[in-house]
């Protein structure tokens, strides 16, 4: 039995287009985020998972999270289903949306901690010492009573990350966590998610654009495309058995990111995605 | 329970941040209470009405105080359902229903205290049919309370059905400005109830838009007589349960159609 069991994973969406001219009603079109997706994940693992703009990762977290219900498959994290059961369920994951916010714009980051603290229900010992072990590796204490509204992108991002861990989940979802952060918070940011995955075995699975972050942190990539599950293997192979193929000019070397994105985005455009 | 109780305190101390508002809204509500109290002043001299003009001032101060409790969204809350932030929200482990209920029941109750007690104090200082009525009887004032409290349970309820629709349609503009039409002139901030004709009245009283301050001026003010109170809160607390039942079903209904748009 894997941790993460996804099995035939499927949900569409109705899209309603503008109306045409001398017609009625509008036309409706139904999208298929996910088309017959199905992996699994141990325990303890930092899986990497890309694809093009529109190839239903979000779609797949959401999933995972507990705030969608999928028309069809079968989806099961560490022996629960996320959208039955859902307040149990979400006791163990933490999740961070990059482009949202989880903290209270006009309060101390502080508060909207204590409130998290509530939520979760976490211990006032336990609190504490995770407040200050994630506080000194994410170096945000003099953050902490600072306002949201104040806090430069990076900072929040830090913050928001913060929030998220602080009732220790089992299992992390990271939706493009790296948006907006400069070279020394990303590294840093990379840093922290390594250690956090060492120490306490946290399962990661991170989405994002950013090659490098995946390079530097995932052992394993899933490629989604079209919603439908393109490679699962190492990243390394992925690169080596498409450069082989394919013959794309852009030589790569492992720390050579700006060739990694050459050579993704020919993949992309070579598979019509 | 606690994570309810600590959402509602951080709420609190959110709204005791605009104190500018405040201020404005005072100002404005009181314009608002001076003006009404002439008009009906004026009525009153060329047409005595049956109730006394000093229950009709109390009537508008009251009304003009807990506008607040009103009418009053919290921007915040209609901006994570616009925006998709609510998906953090929706991964908590969490009764979305009663988290939101306790934002909104802080939102109204600090609002309109902060708001609705200078302004009854000076309501108390104006001369006699220009101002508040001290209550007539003790019972007066104990069931009014108790019924103000049941006019905010059943105000939140209300709101948080908005809050539902909303994640339906994604924007609160129609709804809203329906439900405060509906708001205002049903709950006697237009005019007060006890200035409608008594056949309109039977049946608008029964309405849940009369539960939230309507009844439990009447009862402050003395119109209604004690022995009228138990009816009173029996149809206010009718109304509360079935407003909360409907707005849990209606959120429950939304957690299994809800599509988190974007990113």
């Amino acid at each position: 039995m894997h941790y993460i069991e996804i099995n035939g994973l499927r949900k569409t969406f109705v899209v309603k287009k503008k109306r045409e001219k001398g017609k009625l009603f509008r036309k409706k079109e139904t999208v298929e985020a996910l088309k017959d997706v199905s992996f699994s994940v141990e325990k303890g693992e930092l899986l990497g998972y890309i694809g093009p703009n529109g190839a239903g990762k979000s779609t797949t977290v959401k999933i995972l999270s507990g705030i969608l219900t999928p028309d069809g498959g079968e989806v099961s994290v560490g022996g629960r289903v996320p959208w039955k059961d859902r307040k149990e369920y979400v006791k163990h994951i933490g999740v961070v949306f990059g482009q949202r916010s989880q903290l209270w714009w006009d309060v101390p980051i502080l508060d909207s901690y204590s409130l998290l603290k509530d939520i979760y229900r976490i211990q006032t010992d336990d609190y504490k010492d995770r407040l200050e072990e994630l506080t000194d590796a994410l170096q945000i204490e003099e953050l902490l009573r600072t306002p949201l509204r104040l806090l430069s992108l990076g900072q929040r991002m830090k913050a928001e990350l913060c929030g998220s861990l602080l009732h220790r989940p089992e299992l992390l979802f990271l939706d493009e966590p790296t948006i907006g952060l400069d070279a020394v918070s990303k590294l840093a940011l990379r840093d922290f998610l390594k250690r956090e995955n060492a120490e306490h075995g946290t399962t990661v699975m991170l989405t994002t654009h950013d090659m490098e972050d995946i390079a530097a942190l995932c052992s394993r990539v899933l490629v989604l495309g079209h919603g439908r599950k393109l490679y699962d293997g190492r990243l390394q192979t992925l690169l080596e058995q498409y450069d082989y193929d394919h013959k794309v000019s852009a030589r790569y070397e492992d720390e050579d990111s700006g060739n990694i994105d050459h050579l993704i985005a020919s993949m992309y455009k070579e598979l019509d995605l | 329970m606690k994570a309810y109780l600590t959402v509602f305190r951080m709420r609190n101390r959110m709204e005791l941040q605009y104190r500018g508002a405040v201020i404005g809204g005072i100002i404005c509500q009181m314009f608002f209470g001076l003006i009404l109290i002439a008009l009906y002043r004026a009525l009153y001299a060329g047409n005595p009405q049956a109730i006394p003009i000093e229950h009709v001032s109390c009537y508008v101060w009251m009304q003009q105080a807990f506008f607040r409790m009103l009418v009053a969204t919290d921007p915040d809350l209609l901006d994570k359902i616009r925006s998709g932030n609510i998906s953090y929200d929706l991964c908590r482990p969490v009764d979305m229903y009663w988290f939101y209920y306790a934002r909104i029941m802080a939102q109204k109750l600090m609002g309109s205290l902060m708001r609705g007690i200078p302004m009854l104090v000076f309501a108390a200082i104006l001369p006699k049919g220009w101002g508040v009525t001290t209550p007539t009887t003790f019972c007066g004032l104990i069931t009014g309370l108790v019924g103000l409290f049941l006019g905010l349970v059943c105000m939140c309820a209300l709101e948080n059905i908005t809050m539902a629709f909303t994640m339906r349609t994604l924007d609160p503009r129609g709804m809203q400005s329906l439900m405060n039409l509906l708001m205002v002139t049903m709950s006697g901030n237009l005019l007060p109830l006890t200035l409608f004709p008594d056949s309109w009245q039977k049946v608008i009283t029964m309405l849940p838009y009369a539960q939230l301050l309507d009844g439990p001026i009447r009862l402050y003010t003395g119109e209604y007589v004690p022995a009228d109170a138990p009816r009173i809160l029996l149809v206010q607390g009718i109304w509360a349960v079935a407003l909360i039942i409907t707005g849990y079903a209606m959120w429950n209904a939304n957690r299994k159609r809800i599509i988190v748009q974007g990113g």
